[in-house]
């Protein structure tokens, strides 16, 4: 099956769940609306996608929104196996929240939590969302938003001398 | 038959005599060195370092190591354990998270001890300069010997026991931590309660 192929396949099967398919590069991209993503999930698992190997978001401060990637692709369907399929939804920056996929699939637990703490985008039904790699006073400042300021050091601050 | 019958070599002991070990120590020691120095000599060749693997320089830890580089004719045995350990090599970036750990660890290990950091990340930040997650691990434990390099070849590691052997010998490191108790110019910079601040059991 190519990429082409497998776009016409998606876009056949989810219909109207999904605001826009295309091919981007190399993988297929999916943009559905909010309150769809589960159903849109659904299809894809029927469809024999089993495992998330990513979840990623992506801060748009001048539109007002964070969109969620979450990258999924199959182990047991072997053409299938080759590609990538990015399913998104956008949510309003000031209130981000989106439905859980953790029972459809298993493997987004981890990454949801990562993009809990870095964008601060709170997943309705996640069983166990804390930090990941943060400490909890960094995570309150969702540092990979835009609006995060770095705090930036100096060329060369010093090691202190060396002790003799 | 029994064990070592016929063996031309019967009733020595292979792995090395303690007698003649010590006899020859003594004509070697006795008279030359004082008793810190004898200490501070007999420290070099048991630096055991701990493996606590911070990032990828520990890739080049492991190669150091390895049979062509043979950091073990240092007399360093990589250990698991930091109650058994007297030394430890930073591997690279320590984040925030990791220092509770790296502090953790150095405080369990035995009296003296001494500390490489190896690699640009752990000199100042190196790849991930200007980062919210990253702290300098001089500010974490007391750092003897940096190691430039992103990562530093298995030889620089080497090198850098090397250097911290002519170190702990010419300063007389080990024998003055004996007697002192606790270096005075080895104090922590930050307190734990600081580095561990994160943590909530």
């Amino acid at each position: 099956m190519s990429l082409q192929a497998l776009a016409e396949v998606i876009k056949e099967r989810l219909g109207t769940l999904a605001k826009e398919v295309r091919i981007a590069k190399g993988h297929v991209e999916i943009v559905t609306e909010g309150g769809r993503l589960t159903e849109a999930a659904r299809a894809l698992k029927e469809m024999g996608f089993d495992h998330v190997k990513s979840v990623t978001a992506v801060d748009y401060p001048k539109e007002g929104k964070i969109r969620v990637t979450y990258h999924v692709s199959s182990y047991l369907k072997e053409d299938l196996s080759k590609y990538i399929v990015g399913l998104s939804v956008d949510v309003p920056r000031d209130n981000p929240i989106v439905e859980t996929l953790v029972p459809l699939w298993n493997s987004a637990e981890f990454f949801e939590r990562e993009v809990f703490e870095f964008f601060g985008v709170h997943f309705k039904g996640h069983p166990d969302l804390r930090p990941l790699l943060l400490i909890p006073e960094l995570a309150e400042k969702r540092v990979l938003r835009k609006d995060f300021v770095v705090r930036e050091e100096g060329i060369y601050e010093g090691v202190p001398h060396e002790y003799k | 038959m029994g064990a070592g019958v016929g063996c031309p070599r019967e009733g020595k002991v292979y792995a090395g005599n303690l007698n003649v070990a010590a006899k020859r120590a003594r004509e070697i020691l006795y008279g030359k060195l004082k008793l810190g120095e004898v200490v501070d000599w007999a420290t070099t060749f048991s630096l055991w370092p701990v493996h606590l693997m911070t990032s990828c320089c520990g890739a080049e830890f492991a190669a150091t190591w390895s049979p062509r580089f043979d950091a073990e004719q240092y007399g360093a045995l990589p250990w698991i354990s930091p109650r058994q350990t007297n030394f430890i090599i930073i591997e690279g970036t320590v984040t925030r998270k990791m220092a509770c750990a790296l502090r953790v660890t150095y405080e369990q290990m035995v009296h003296p001890k001494f500390v490489i950091a190896m690699g640009a990340c752990a000199l100042d930040g190196g790849l991930f300069y200007n980062s919210y997650n990253v702290v300098k691990p001089w500010e974490v434990v007391p750092v003897d010997i940096y190691i430039a390099g992103c990562p530093p070849p298995p030889e620089a590691l080497a090198k850098a026991i090397l250097d911290l052997r002519k170190k702990i010998r010419e300063k007389k490191m080990a024998s003055r931590w004996l007697t002192e108790g606790w270096r005075e110019d080895r104090e922590y910079l930050v307190p734990k309660e600081d580095v561990c601040r994160w943590w909530r059991p």
